[in-house]
């Protein structure tokens, strides 16, 4: 396995709703590969945007809490940091963009000024003409043409993917190791949502940093990414490279997901095959794996949490039965 | 590009940038297309322009005297007393005497008057009748005098700048305060927004009229204590809108990722939202204007209000019910509280309707 320059180990993040306390994330653990993508999947609910937020701490006060597990980055543990220390990293060493571009940008404000502003928080040794200057060589690098008029726009007068391109130009303004991208394309029509991913690629060649994905779409994900991990009900399921979890997925969710995927060989008008049951509440988590009551596998070992288990040196899973798993694609 | 083509093409979009966002631009063109309002917001700003050098114009010192070749200012400057040209009194001059001792002597000397020569404490008294004296050219009384001898357009023009000076006091004061409160209870929400809540409901029930009443009868307020208790009841006017407001904003996307480029809580309420909410403090201002100079007005009406001799609408209004016999006191102060009160609702009005947001989106 590559460098890793963010590791998550154990993390676990609750919210305090009205019925009581909701653990959201239950002992996350993943790494994020040096100057690589890494896509965290997952459907709906799992907890793939509370991980990022949970990374760069910006979950909704006074609800959401990190009760343990470290966010190791640098030498230091971002869990635990101070909120002054927090500011410092946010925009600077860690970015994120965001699913909605047409709302994300301060609408009384300009563009450059936007830009501007991150140069202001992180790089108070620059001057007036020197953010100028750089914001618009960032907007130029987003793909925005005419940066020096579009400097001074609001973003009412931009389109959505034009907008799209300037939060990726405020996220890496200051040029961060990782860059969180939370759905970026989701809001996005397909032809601008090959543009922007293009661009992220591109980005990440020129500046070596490491990207986290997050988004439900396999597609996707086999596109932009090199390392995969799958999220269920709060659980990372599986972490793998992804044409090893493509390949050989070895846990029964990632299992079902792929097989959802409608085919162009299946057999036209039969029904899609789904994964049967429904995810659990997360006020009524069953003890053990939490995927065991929708899971073909399931045996009495599933009733303690499954471990870590290294298929491969760049394949983990948390799964029980991952072998029976296995056995069973063999024979089929 | 380079960097220098940057920096060729980075003036070029300097020049076209102005001050405000065009959209306030755009509210500031449609706040002067409404006439009446903008009317109305010219006149009320020459009044208050007119009002701050008053001393110009209704005075009782000269603008210019020329005694002996000299020439003296006295509006501005230190007091003059009679021997200082050539009277026998070491209090300050009587101008007016001076200027009709002088066009009666002939020769060099002369006074300048300004074009009301009374202020608004000194007393008239005409011999063989008893104030109040109807309106009068010949004494200079254009709106006559009150019910002790004082020049009412004198009156009614310092009593003017006292009110707009309390309206402008106050309502910066207790918004500014109002604004910092209703953003931090939205803003950070839980217990703050729950102490904030409580506070501002128990400062909202105490009888502020009870209290401005047992303030004035401890001691006769000025201007400025009288400001001080309006702030200290007034101030929670604007908090429930600003809570609501930064409430409505703190959930938007964009304040969210101001945070993650690493913009710390004070800079995001500052900036970030502030701008976003400014609309509707602007809008409110001058309705709490129209507010505390009706607040005022009727505390001196009471007599709760500023001590005497401070020249004021209400004082002049209470005076003129009680000598109807003598109707200029009451018409003209009647005629000058409307005519303020109009404007300023008028300027409110107008503000609304350009701010409206409504007026920019409609839907079938």
């Amino acid at each position: 396995m590559t460098d890793t320059i963010l590791s998550v180990r154990n993390l676990c993040t609750e919210f305090t709703v009205e019925s009581g306390t909701v653990r959201v994330l239950d002992g996350v653990s993943f790494d994020v590969p040096k100057g690589k993508t890494l896509g965290i999947v997952g459907e709906s609910g799992c907890g793939k945007s509370v991980t990022a937020a949970s990374i760069m701490r910006l979950l909704p006060q006074p609800h959401g809490k990190i009760v343990s597990g470290e966010i190791l980055y640098d030498g230091k543990n971002l869990a635990t940091l101070s909120k002054e220390d927090m500011y410092k990293v946010r925009g600077d060493k860690i970015s994120m963009i965001f699913q909605e571009p047409m709302t994300a940008l301060n609408p009384v404000h300009t563009v450059g000024r936007q830009i501007c502003e991150v140069y202001e928080l992180h790089r108070p040794d620059y001057d007036k003409d020197k953010r100028k200057q750089k914001a618009i060589r960032m907007l130029e690098k987003v793909g925005i043409p005419e940066p020096a008029k579009r400097f001074d726009e609001y973003p009412h007068q931009l389109s959505g993917g034009m907008r799209q391109r300037v939060m990726i130009a405020i996220a890496l303004a200051c040029e961060p190791d990782i860059l969180i991208a939370d759905e970026p394309t989701t809001a996005l029509d397909v032809t601008i949502q090959a543009q922007i991913l293009d661009l992220m690629k591109k980005l990440q060649d020129d500046n070596g940093m490491s990207i986290i994905f997050i988004t439900h779409d396999l597609g996707v994900v086999a596109e932009m990414c090199d390392e995969v991990v799958v999220m269920y009900a709060g659980r990372a399921a599986e972490q793998a490279d992804v044409f090893k979890l493509f390949e050989n997925p070895s846990h029964p969710y990632t299992h079902g997901l792929l097989s959802s995927i409608p085919k162009l060989d299946s057999q036209p008008r039969t029904q899609l095959p789904t994964i049967p049951g429904s995810v659990p509440s997360l006020l009524n988590m069953p003890s053990g794996c939490r995927f065991q009551n929708r899971c073909d596998f399931a045996t009495d070992q599933c009733q303690q949490t499954p471990e870590q288990t290294l298929i491969a040196s760049d394949h983990k899973v948390f799964c029980w039965q991952w072998q029976t798993l296995n056995q069973k694609r063999a024979e089929a | 590009m380079t960097d220098q083509a940057i920096n060729q093409t980075a003036p070029a979009a300097k020049a076209k940038r102005e001050f405000f966002s065009p959209l306030t631009l755009k509210k500031l063109r449609r706040f002067r297309a409404i006439r009446r309002g903008y009317v109305s917001f010219l006149i009320l700003a020459g009044l208050l322009l007119f009002s701050l050098f008053a001393e110009l114009f209704i005075n009782n010192r000269a603008l210019l005297v020329k005694y002996e070749g000299k020439l003296y200012f006295p509006t501005y400057s230190d007091v003059y007393v009679g021997t200082e040209f050539g009277l026998d009194y070491q209090y300050e001059t009587n101008y007016r005497d001076l200027q009709a001792k002088f066009a009666a002597e002939g020769g060099d000397n002369f006074v300048i008057m300004p074009l009301v020569p009374w202020n608004a404490y000194e007393q008239d008294f005409i011999e063989g009748s008893f104030p109040p004296y109807p309106p009068s050219m010949e004494r200079e009384h254009y709106l006559g005098t009150d019910a002790i001898g004082r020049d009412v357009l004198a009156r009614l023009v310092y009593g003017f700048r006292v009110a707009m000076t309390f309206a402008i006091t106050t309502v910066a004061v207790s918004m500014t305060i109002g604004v910092i409160f209703g953003c931090m209870m939205g803003y950070y929400g839980g217990w703050v927004d729950l102490v904030g809540q409580r506070l501002i409901e128990i400062m909202t029930v105490v009888p502020f009229l009870y209290i401005i009443m047992v303030v004035a009868n401890i001691l006769q307020p000025s201007v400025w204590v009288l400001a001080l208790i309006y702030i200290l009841f007034g101030w929670m006017a604007s908090t429930w809108y600003m809570r609501s407001m930064t409430y409505k904003e703190r959930a938007r996307d964009y304040v969210m990722a101001a945070k993650s480029i690493g913009v710390s809580n004070r800079r995001i309420i500052i900036s970030h939202i502030l701008p976003n909410t400014m609309v509707m403090i602007v809008t409110m201002v001058p309705f709490f204007m129209v507010a505390a100079i009706g607040a005022l007005t009727s505390l001196d009406y009471l007599g709760f209000g500023v001590k005497p001799p401070t020249p004021s609408l209400g004082e002049l209004l209470k005076q003129g019910k009680a000598h109807l016999d003598s109707p200029w006191i009451v018409s003209s102060a009647i005629a000058a509280t409307t005519l303020i009160l109009v404007l300023v609702q008028f300027i409110g009005e107008a503000i609304r309707e350009a701010f409206d947001p409504k007026r920019y989106t409609k839907y079938e």
